[in-house]
């Protein structure tokens, strides 16, 4: 139905001139009438009692409002979870209050203990300097695989070893064991996937407001998803109908998955704004979003994977604990479990996996959701298992992924692939990406490369990652069955204005994706008008009907198939209106091009003329309402599994140990592509993520539980002269079950690119004779040459 | 944080402890002493100012000599709190004879640190404290430079 070529094309981005010229509209940059600024009292210890909270002073200093603390909101409901995983044994997960401030303890260094509002920023401040707290501090605990044995600190009181829940999935463990037991060779890795901090460029921003006259309250939030924050502060913490709140959020600074979720300083502020009956806005400063924006990864896992004599995968079995931090994020318990544990099968056909995770507490920031979110965990460990193996046995790792992918399929005239751990695959060709990335990269001359330069006393590696991630999240009915608390689907709304412009209400947010582009490239094309006729509009849940925002991969997938739904509306109404103005019956009008036409005649009427006799239905047919409007709601009716294959070549300096990377190769398969250029803008986005994690970042806590790398000085994030020119392709295989046969492509370069990166360096090093099986990321210099060295 | 050094003085060990143990002089010494007042045998509430880079702020808390083994060891506790974080120490100091009227200092201990002070500032609290103890160290010398010798 593609009708004028925008579908595809590279568009440049519309919204970048508001954004390059300094025009954004931030939630900072929103001061209401009678604007009023919160600063928070926080914890310094990572466990410590509360023994008093001496307000007195603070409350007679200059500018104060008010001041709250944990007893004034001892009534109040805590943030919620949004997922719930039961133990192994059918038991609801241990889900402890995560309260607005904290009144009895301290559980992470940061924990809000009490908030001051003042008439400007500085007088907060102040005033919170003011605030006196008496703590006692007490043992703390960091590690995950250590909070579980007897005898450590508690976190939570009521929660036994800290264990919120323990969960399996996959094959019996005793066929697991069978077939491990049967391996010709068994290749083992224990690995810490290291804790990350989001880093937004925006830091988290809110500003409450209340109406006393309409009783209404108005949120604006630097969320990925307004309405999911509306859902949860509703009807989980505050108690409000859900009439009586407007949340916005207008333009968003990045969220890589930390903007996700309902944080306390949300519910709290709306809570005071009616208190005090006037605006309250808190920016969170940068040292405060490095200690409080959910953080991601965080996993000890030790893994095996068995292997026939002939190289084929015959069982995978993996254990893991996964840190929770010290309370339940929103979508922290989903992380660990359905967005890790089923992804578990990668590309390959291994008949027997399963997978056990234990999550628990610790006295650290909360984990959740971080571009890839469970995914890049699986990635990592199925793919440093692979090319760990393929050293071990002597076997080259490209030859041993073509000897175990899964068989090429199209979803359509051959069935999707059931895996062994619940999920099933909608389409893909997982050997057409390797062969393509190999040729790409001229395998055979980087392997003699690699040769030459041993032999010169060099060491170069090559590394791989052929991954795959579950996206378009996600078909309601599985993942409520799997304890997700809401559904997942999208709406969409299209408005034909009386002179055929075209205004698109999403319920996906757009917060450095680009969908006010993609989706008018969309909109356009279907219709036939120009890019420039059609508006998008999002983030604001008076306007759109509802939403459930953007992670996952999931706005185009799931939110351009509700707006796809609503054209196909437009169309086959407006063909109703064509057919009465030409007479004709409405079976017989065909859409193209903008026109809609009397099937074998010229007689045609176009977009826009059918949308003004829309409005104006002086000649119109009787049965049939006046205007041209149509809200969608889309369910998907599986995830969308992007793959691709990412090879790195690196340089490992033997003096010095710093690693160098030579060259990237990236071939992505997101199913069909809208816009090429913003995609390869996601990837290239992605891939320097997912390098950060092997080469630069981590957020290092001391045995005090104190973040000691909580700035820009300290926590290294990686930078254009470290990264070489990434050479990327894609390779497009559609996604069979939704309109636009699209899979996804935010988060496919972090899953990729790291585990490749770490290969490529293990490579190195076995080429120069040192037979290590792993270093822990980040692979700082240090961390290299010790592993060379010891 | 670990915090370990040795200095060489040009006393005795019998009149470096002197200093060290009378209040007047030991306000002189300790770095940043705004106040300092004595609540029992060598027990001190104190407040110290200290502007070192990202180490600013004012330190209220309390100073204690104790394992005294007069004159050639004891230990300084020390709890601080500021705005900027806290600090908890335990720090071990040894006063050994060098020659005939030298002394040397051998200081080792643990620092704790909450806070900006150990979210931010850990990577240079290592310089902060070797310069801490540098001024420690200089303020002690003018103390030995005052007395006329015995």
């Amino acid at each position: 139905m593609s009708t004028n070529g925008l579908i595809g094309r590279a568009v440049k981005r519309v919204e970048d001139k508001r954004f390059i010229t300094g025009h954004g509209n931030y939630t900072d940059d929103i001061i209401l009438p009678h604007q009023t600024y919160a600063v928070f009292v926080r914890s310094q210890y990572a466990h410590a009692k509360i023994l008093s909270v001496d307000t007195s002073a603070a409350k007679e200093m200059p500018g104060v409002i008010a001041i709250y603390t944990g007893a004034d909101l001892a009534n109040t409901n805590g943030v919620p979870c949004g997922w719930q995983v039961n133990f192994k044994n059918g038991d609801t997960m241990k889900e402890p209050k995560h309260p607005l401030l904290v009144a009895d303890k301290a559980r992470h260094v940061g924990d809000a203990i009490a908030i001051v509002i003042a008439e400007t920023k500085e007088q907060a401040t102040d005033a919170a300097e003011a605030v006196t707290v008496e703590m006692e501090e007490l043992p703390c605990v960091i590690d995950a695989a250590k909070a579980v044995q007897p005898g450590a600190p508690l976190v939570h009181d009521d929660v036994p070893n800290n264990k919120s829940f323990d969960w399996t999935l996959g094959n019996p463990i005793e066929e697991v064991n069978a077939a491990m037991d049967q391996a010709a060779h068994v290749t083992t890795l224990e690995f810490v996937n290291q804790r990350l901090v989001p880093n937004a460029i925006e830091p988290r921003s809110y500003n409450s407001s209340y109406d006393p006259v309409s009783e209404k309250y108005t949120l604006y939030t630097s969320s990925q998803n307004p309405h999911l924050i509306r859902l949860l502060m509703c009807a989980f913490v505050l108690g409000i109908p859900e009439h009586k709140v407007r949340v916005i959020s207008p333009d968003v600074g990045g969220g890589f998955g930390s903007k996700i979720f309902h944080y306390t300083e949300e519910a709290l502020l709306t809570w005071c704004s009616k208190q005090i009956g006037r605006p309250v806005k808190w920016t969170s400063e940068r040292t405060e979003s490095f200690l409080l924006d959910a953080h991601g990864r965080d996993h000890v896992t030790k893994a095996e994977m068995g292997f026939d004599a002939e190289g084929k995968i015959v069982a995978l079995r993996v254990k893991t604990y996964a840190n929770l931090g010290a309370y339940l994020s929103t979508f922290s318990s989903c992380v660990p479990t359905y967005l890790h544990g089923t992804l578990l099968q990668g590309l390959y056909t291994t008949p027997k996996i399963n997978v056990d995770v234990t999550a628990v507490f610790t006295n650290t920031t909360p984990v959740d959701a971080y571009r890839g979110a469970g995914r890049p965990e699986a990635t990592y460990l199925l793919e440093r298992l692979l090319d760990l193996a393929a050293l071990e046995m002597k076997a080259d790792p490209a030859e041993l992924r073509f000897k175990n992918f899964i068989p090429p399929f199209d979803g359509v005239q051959q069935p999707g692939y059931q895996t062994q751990v619940a999920l099933q695959y909608d389409s893909g060709n997982y050997e057409g990406v390797l062969k393509k990335g190999l040729e790409m990269l001229g395998y055979a001359d980087v392997r003699r490369q690699q040769q030459e330069a041993a032999n010169n006393g060099k060491l170069v590696g090559v590394g791989f990652s052929t991954y795959i991630e579950a996206c378009g999240i996600a078909p309601s009915a599985i993942v409520g069955a799997l304890g997700c608390r809401a559904g997942l689907f999208e709406s969409g709304h299209v408005r034909v204005q009386p002179t055929g412009k075209v205004s698109v209400y999403t319920g996906a947010h757009s917060h450095g994706q680009g969908h006010e582009t993609t989706f008018a490239q969309v909109v356009a094309d279907k219709l036939g008008i120009n890019l420039d006729d059609v508006e998008i509009v999002h983030g604001d849940s008076d306007s759109v009907a509802f939403g459930m925002g953007t992670y996952g991969s999931r706005s185009l997938a799931v939110g351009g198939s509700a707006i796809i739904k609503s054209i196909e509306k437009i169309i086959e109404k407006g063909k109703k209106i064509a057919a009465h103005k030409l007479e004709a019956s409405a079976d017989d009008i065909e859409f193209a091009s903008g026109r809609f036409t009397v099937k074998g005649t010229d007689k045609s009427v176009g977009f826009g003329e059918v949308a003004l006799t829309a409005y104006v239905p002086h000649v119109y047919p009787k049965d049939l309402e006046p205007g041209l409007d149509f809200s969608s709601f889309y369910d998907p009716a599986n995830f969308t599994y992007p793959f691709g294959c990412h090879i790195a070549v690196v340089e490992v300096d033997k003096e010095t140990g710093k690693v160098s990377i030579k060259r990237f190769v990236a071939v992505d398969d997101v199913g069909n592509v809208i816009n090429p250029m913003i995609v390869e803008g996601q990837i290239h986005g992605g891939v320097v993520q997912g390098i950060g994690q092997a080469l630069f970042e981590g957020a290092e806590y001391d045995e005090n539980g104190q973040l000691t790398n909580a700035s820009y000085m300290d926590y290294c994030m990686p930078r254009a002269d470290d990264l070489p020119m990434f050479e990327t392709a894609s390779q497009v295989t559609p996604c069979p079950h939704n309109p636009l046969g699209v899979k996804g492509a935010g988060e496919a370069g972090t899953i990729g690119s790291a585990p490749a990166i770490v290969n490529a360096v293990i490579d190195a090093l076995w080429s120069g004779g040192h037979q290590v099986k792993d270093i822990r990321m980040p692979l700082t210099s240090e961390r290299v040459w010790n592993a060379m060295n010891s | 944080m670990q915090l370990a050094g040795k200095h060489v003085l040009h006393a005795a060990p019998t009149r470096v402890w002197a200093i060290l143990m009378n209040k007047d002089t030991l306000a002189h010494i300790v770095p940043g002493v705004s106040r300092l007042e004595q609540t029992g045998d060598h027990t001190y509430k104190s407040i110290l100012d200290i502007k070192l880079g990202p180490v600013s702020g004012s330190f209220t808390g309390n100073l204690q000599l104790d394992d005294l083994q007069e004159p050639s060891a004891f230990t300084i506790k020390t709890q601080q709190n500021s705005k900027i974080g806290n600090a908890n120490a335990a720090i071990a100091i040894n006063l050994t004879p060098v020659g005939d009227n030298d002394t040397e200092i051998i200081f080792d201990g643990d620092v704790k640190l909450t806070g900006m002070l150990a979210s931010l500032g850990n990577r240079v609290m290592g310089g902060v404290s070797n310069t801490l103890a540098k001024q420690f160290f200089s303020n002690l010398e003018k103390e030995l430079d005052k007395e006329p010798a015995p």
